[in-house]
């Protein structure tokens, strides 16, 4: 085994025995789906509550067509609404004021309400009087069998989308799945650069400060113990990612086919390229084409490839960043100033990642996905919708170049940094440690 | 012939130079000390021989070719800033360093256990260093250090560190390792650990070799050319029958009378020790007679401050 081999082999073995490696593998799945569950609960609780308007209804016209919906209820109001504004009536929401010349005003509804309201609850209200004044409208044009027209023109549209591949395949494909996909797998990146980078880099401290260093790099040369650092932690790291992987797979797998049995066959119908199944309302079939995508092998096979492959490019171009910082302080409090090059491109791609998701293939995206800085987590972002295979050949090959470029450069650092001791040292002296000749 | 030679090495450092042209020969199975006040170049020369560092000109050669990438397998080296591992466990973290000298798994864990036993420490296994003393760990570090059977042992500042018995324990390793074959430099600053295991020596200061050779003949070259004699007899007798001959008489022991009295000489040249002795023994009963040989301290503190 060589001696990078032989290095990487002892950081992993250290990490991975660790108690906390063990703890934040098992801890952080679950915690996840703790927290999404507990997010639907108490959105569900909220939504829940209801809320009781009482309307002071002065046209006449609206009051007897509103109906409830949802948390919301109406009920005619017996007070004044000077008298509701001293005293506030028991479990009232608010109050909805109807001006005489509602018909004519558009601004003649008022809702007073004894907390902040919701853009939800003014939405649907407003809504409701819209089509309360629509309707009065139209019945002032005495058309026959209005009622039975309305109901028949009502048409709720569902809009298939079908992305058309280069090679003319059409496939489903679903936006939101997309959307979600691009969040996840872009923040995923994010983490796992920032949190194994930040291991790297503590590695690299402790190995100083233990003063263990100087009996190690007599016997492998600096950069082989740099390189068996980074590669050992990277996979930690990728040995996590697994675990989380069948985790999901096998735990989404089975929620899946005991909630969604018929939908998964559906999905399966539709992957394997047989029409719909008939008699599926169109609010299910928009779920049975994310779930068709979801497994999808080849779509989630290209996502994973790609998430490892500009997860360890990533890893290791900041990494590398990581591990020079580290060579070139004595303890972790020194580290803040000169991590600036590593946090300020990491935070730029967390807030183009936003703006990725929702026009993966505008400019921004586009550069950013071809920047080897940022392109790690931008192009994670764009993946999940489909990119031209010449940007990924690109941007993979760009990630790939400046990675052996910032090793090297790193590496250089490195090498002065970890028998510098005593002081904090500048940017400045980092740029001439390149230089110095060894 | 030598084992290590060092040939014209300089090393310069943004604003200073650590080494400046130095060269010196190791011979094989040798103790040799290093010696030198703190920054003069000492671990940077240590370094180089490591190749931790490179010089920036001027070559270092091991068995008579160029230093190699393959030489730190013959090197073993104990550094003077020494640490491990403290959450790994002592014997893993001992044949991790084994393996990262060339030894198989299997023969370092083989070579730690017969290590181990001699010292009597086998039940520091399956400890963690952190558990163990400054002093414990100090001699799992010695063993790390020796244990892959290197040609050429560098110690850097050897006894820093450890108590007295086990600063005597090492020092009996390290002279039993010599007499199995193996050259040792080693270097320091304490004069007497020098005196007593070195055969020989660099004298580094200021980045510059100003002092190389075997002891003894170290010694003899600064020589102070003054005598100690041991007598019984008349002292006054004494003084007169040397005086005027080109001999100093250095002091006169004369508010201590007992039976045997000293007495130290100065000669200006050393080619007339036999005529002295000859002139002391016609007069006085002679119980002792040598050289005062001054002592690696004196040496030191001497060529330091550039008497010498």
């Amino acid at each position: 085994m060589g001696k990078i081999g032989l290095i990487a082999r002892r950081e992993f073995n250290e990490r991975v025995r660790k108690k906390s490696f063990i703890i934040t593998t098992i801890i952080t799945p679950l915690l996840m789906v703790g927290a999404m569950v507990l997010m639907v609960w108490l959105m569900g609780r909220t939504n829940n509550r209801d809320k009781e308007i009482l309307v002071v209804d002065r046209s006449g016209i609206i009051a007897p067509s509103l109906s409830d919906e949802g948390t919301i209820h109406f009920r005619p109001s017996e007070q004044s609404l000077e008298e509701m504004q001293r005293e506030q009536p028991e479990g009232v929401y608010g109050i909805l004021v109807i001006d005489e010349d509602i018909m004519t005003d558009q601004r003649g509804a008022n809702l007073y309400t004894y907390e902040a309201s919701t853009v939800e609850t003014e939405e649907a209200i407003a809504g409701q009087i819209k089509r309360i004044v629509e309707s009065e409208k139209l019945k002032a044009y005495d058309i026959e069998n209005l009622d039975r027209i309305l109901a028949e023109i009502e048409t709720p549209i569902t809009l298939q989308t079908k992305t058309i591949s280069t090679d003319g395949e059409m496939k489903d494909s679903s936006s939101t799945l997309s959307l979600i996909s691009a969040y996840i797998f872009g923040l995923l990146i994010y983490m796992f650069v920032i949190t194994y980078g930040t291991m790297v880099m503590q590695g690299v401290i402790e190995e100083k400060s233990n003063k263990v260093l100087e009996l190690i790099v007599s016997s492998v040369k600096p950069f082989e113990l740099m390189m068996g650092k980074i590669i050992g932690i990277a996979s930690v790291a990728l040995t996590q990612l697994l675990i989380w992987v069948v985790f999901i797979v096998v735990a989404g797998g089975a929620v899946l086919n005991i909630f969604a049995g018929d939908m998964m066959a559906a999905a399966a119908s539709m992957n394997a390229g047989t029409a719909m199944p008939a008699g599926m309302d169109p609010e299910s079939m928009d779920t049975v084409a994310m779930l068709s995508r979801l497994t999808d092998f080849g779509y989630i096979l290209t996502l994973i490839i790609g998430f490892i492959v500009y997860f360890i490019g990533g890893y290791l171009f900041y990494a590398s960043m990581f591990a020079a910082v580290g060579s070139a302080v004595d303890n972790e409090k020194d580290t803040q100033n000169l991590q600036l090059p590593i946090t300020i491109p990491l935070l730029v791609s967390f807030f183009v990642l936003i703006n990725a998701m929702q026009d993966p293939n505008g400019p921004l995206a586009f550069w950013f996905s071809l920047i080897p800085l940022t392109s790690p987590i931008i192009m994670m972002a764009r993946l999940p919708y489909g990119v031209p295979g010449w940007e990924i050949v690109l941007s993979v090959a760009l990630l790939y170049l400046s990675f052996v470029g910032m090793v090297w450069l790193a590496g250089k650092i490195y090498r002065v940094g970890i028998f510098m001791y005593g002081k904090k040292p500048t940017f400045k002296e980092l740029f001439k440690w390149m230089k110095y000749k060894y | 012939m030598e084992i290590l030679k060092v040939e014209n090495v300089t090393k310069r450092f943004a604003n200073h130079t650590a080494l400046d042209d130095v060269s010196l020969e190791v011979p094989r199975g040798s103790v040799y000390g290093l010696l030198g006040p703190n920054g003069a170049g000492k671990s940077t020369l240590i370094r180089i021989i490591n190749r931790i560092t490179a010089p920036d000109s001027g070559h270092v050669y091991l068995n008579g070719h160029e230093l190699a990438p393959e030489d730190v397998y013959k090197i073993g080296y104990l550094p003077e800033e020494r640490g491990l591992y403290k959450q790994m466990k002592v014997g893993e973290q001992a044949v991790y360093f084994a393996q990262l000298k060339g030894l198989s798994h299997r023969e370092a864990t083989a070579r730690l256990k017969t290590w181990f036993k001699k010292f009597g420490i086998e039940y520091w296994w399956d400890k963690k260093v952190s558990e163990l003393s400054k002093g414990m760990a100090q001699k799992v570090q010695f063993i790390v250090t020796v244990l892959h059977e290197p040609e050429l042992l560098i110690f850097d500042e050897p006894f820093s560190g450890f108590d007295p018995i086990n600063a005597n324990l090492l020092k009996e390793e390290i002279l039993a390792l010599r007499d199995n074959g193996a050259t040792v430099i080693f270097s320091t600053h304490n004069m007497a650990s020098v005196e007593e295991i070195c055969d020989h020596i660099t004298l580094i200061n200021k980045s510059h070799n100003i002092l190389s050779g075997s002891l003894e003949q170290i010694r003899r070259e600064h020589g102070t050319n003054i005598f100690e004699v041991e007598f019984i007899g008349d002292r006054t007798a004494l003084a007169t029958q040397l005086t005027g001959k080109g001999f100093s008489l250095l002091e006169a022991d004369d508010e201590e009378p007992s039976a045997v009295q000293k007495l130290k000489i100065h000669i200006d040249d050393h080619i007339r020790i036999k005529e002295l002795v000859s002139d002391i023994n016609s007069t006085v009963e002679i119980r002792s007679f040598r050289e005062i040989i001054p002592s690696m301290n004196d040496i030191f503190i001497k060529a330091v401050s550039g008497i010498l």
